[in-house]
């Protein structure tokens, strides 16, 4: 009986988890930016994706009045499949490669990217369509597998 | 029979609690912070939840702050009251009539430019910038809410507002104005009159501007692929950018020696731009560095691919950044016509 009660607590507890507003992706992860910037880089090979070069927008940030200066933004993606898109949609290469921004908030990081669903419309066929939605997905599990590193 | 009972009476409280939690942790905490206490979003101290009524909590959480980075939230009603119950903490919840407050509109108006102007803005607008940011060091802890904004006086009810004029709210800036500066019950009802006339309808979908703009801007260039980069790069400085180096497109992800040459990517920053746009939303990232790609096609011609960042924009949900931004893409736009041209 006390397992039945405990299980009907779990499915009630995880019924609460749901998507809510995911227009701009973002999770806060309760580490310090390098110990997120780390976790981010081996989620993602994690995830079969490929980092391929970093942005800094951090120059001279804490001269200027901010508290912080780490703001980076992560370039990734699947080579094989970016190249195929960009040859067949050309119009999509602004949106290439994928990007991670990651940016420090006192013990606190934030990740934050734009959704590739944001593509859907700059595609043609089913096939390209479900390669962004996956996309997507593994986007989403990246930031939050990043999270759950540090909870 | 009995230690069944028990422990479901043990749990029951668990369940409502955790529930709240678990809603918060999932949509609250990336902007409002692990432990309420703000971040792009306002802090959700409980001193300021103790002065808002559980009407005016559910209809921010359905509305949000359209404009004002808040977004609405398509929540169940026994979502919304777990995460009200989480919030408020054991903090017993007001009560407000709705019954409007009459006041004299114009002695509202000389009230609110005598004593709150300087924190909400002329036009009620609130301050600038996302709740509290710690990645900034402004001059407020906490950006001054927007008074005029939809979402917030479709939420709250004039007694409410009446009550924070008078007695302020606990551990932020907003003083209490009886205390301090000896509101009568008058001045109060008719600067609460003058801030209820700027109400207007809040939106439940959120209606795109640009939705039937182009997601990227493509330009034809009459030069072979190096003029127009080089073109491209002097046009971008004479427009005040700086330019960096030029990358391949997949730099990085293969030898450099098989990237292919005839997609370069042209990345641009103005730095006065970009530290404004960081002052009004930290999330600016997403967007940057500003760039255009460059494409020689299989028919031999070159193409400027440029994204039309409003749309990224928009996501931000913040009317500061977009009335600024356009400015700046609009620039984008002609700097890549006179490089094409």
């Amino acid at each position: 009986m006390v397992v039945k009660v405990l299980a009907l607590c779990g499915l009630i507890l995880s019924s609460s988890v749901f998507a809510g507003h995911d227009q701009l992706l973002i999770e806060r992860v309760n580490a310090k930016f390098s110990y997120s910037w780390l976790a981010l880089d081996k989620t993602i090979k994690a995830h079969n994706y490929k980092a391929a070069y970093l942005q800094r927008c951090d120059f001279a940030m804490n001269e200027r009045h901010y508290k912080s200066d780490k703001y980076r933004i992560l370039f990734f993606g699947k080579y094989d499949e970016m190249k195929l898109m960009s040859k067949k949609y050309p119009e999509m290469t602004p949106f290439f490669p994928l990007k991670i921004t990651v940016m420090e908030e006192g013990t606190h990081s934030l990740l934050i990217a734009t959704p590739p669903i944001a593509l859907l419309p700059l595609v043609k066929t089913n096939k390209d369509r479900m390669t962004i939605f996956r996309w997507n997905e593994d986007m989403q599990s990246i930031l939050s597998q990043v999270k759950s590193q540090y909870k | 029979m009995k230690s069944k009972l028990i422990l479901i009476a043990l749990f029951v409280p668990l369940l409502s609690f955790s529930g709240g939690q678990e809603i918060y942790s999932e949509n609250c905490e990336k902007c409002h912070g692990f432990s309420q206490h703000g971040s792009i979003g306002l802090p959700l101290y409980r001193s300021t939840i103790a002065n808002h009524s559980d009407g005016y909590l559910k209809k921010t959480i359905r509305h949000g702050r359209p404009g004002r980075i808040m977004p609405g939230f398509n929540l169940s009603e026994a979502q919304t009251a777990k995460l009200i119950r989480f919030l408020r903490a054991g903090i017993k919840a007001p009560i407000y009539t709705s019954e409007p407050i009459v006041g004299d509109i114009d002695s509202g108006k000389y009230t609110y430019e005598q004593y709150c102007l300087r924190c909400h803005g002329t036009e009620l607008q609130g301050g600038e910038g996302t709740g509290k940011n710690f990645s900034w060091q402004k001059d407020r802890e906490v950006s001054p809410p927007a008074l005029s904004n939809s979402g917030f006086l479709a939420a709250a009810e004039d007694q409410m507002i009446k009550r924070i004029i008078m007695k302020g709210i606990k551990d932020t800036e907003m003083m209490s104005f009886e205390k301090e500066f000896n509101f009568t019950d008058k001045m109060a009802n008719d600067l609460v009159a003058y801030i209820r006339s700027h109400q207007k309808p809040v939106s439940t979908h959120h209606i795109s501007e640009i939705a039937d703009e182009p997601l990227v801007f493509i330009y034809e260039s009459g030069h072979d692929l190096a003029t127009t980069t080089d073109r491209l790069r002097d046009s971008a400085a004479a427009y005040n950018f700086r330019v960096y180096p030029s990358r391949t497109l997949f730099e990085g992800f293969e030898e450099a020696a098989k990237e292919d040459q005839k997609q370069v990517v042209i990345r641009f920053c103005n730095f006065k731009n970009m530290k404004n746009f960081l002052k009004l939303d930290p999330r600016l990232g997403v967007i940057l560095p500003c760039r255009a790609t460059v494409i020689e096609g299989e028919d031999g011609k070159v193409r400027i691919y440029l994204e039309n960042y409003m749309h990224a924009i928009e996501r931000f949900n913040n009317e500061q950044i977009s009335s600024e931004a356009k400015t700046l893409i609009d620039n984008m736009k002609e700097m890549v016509e006179e490089a094409v041209w």
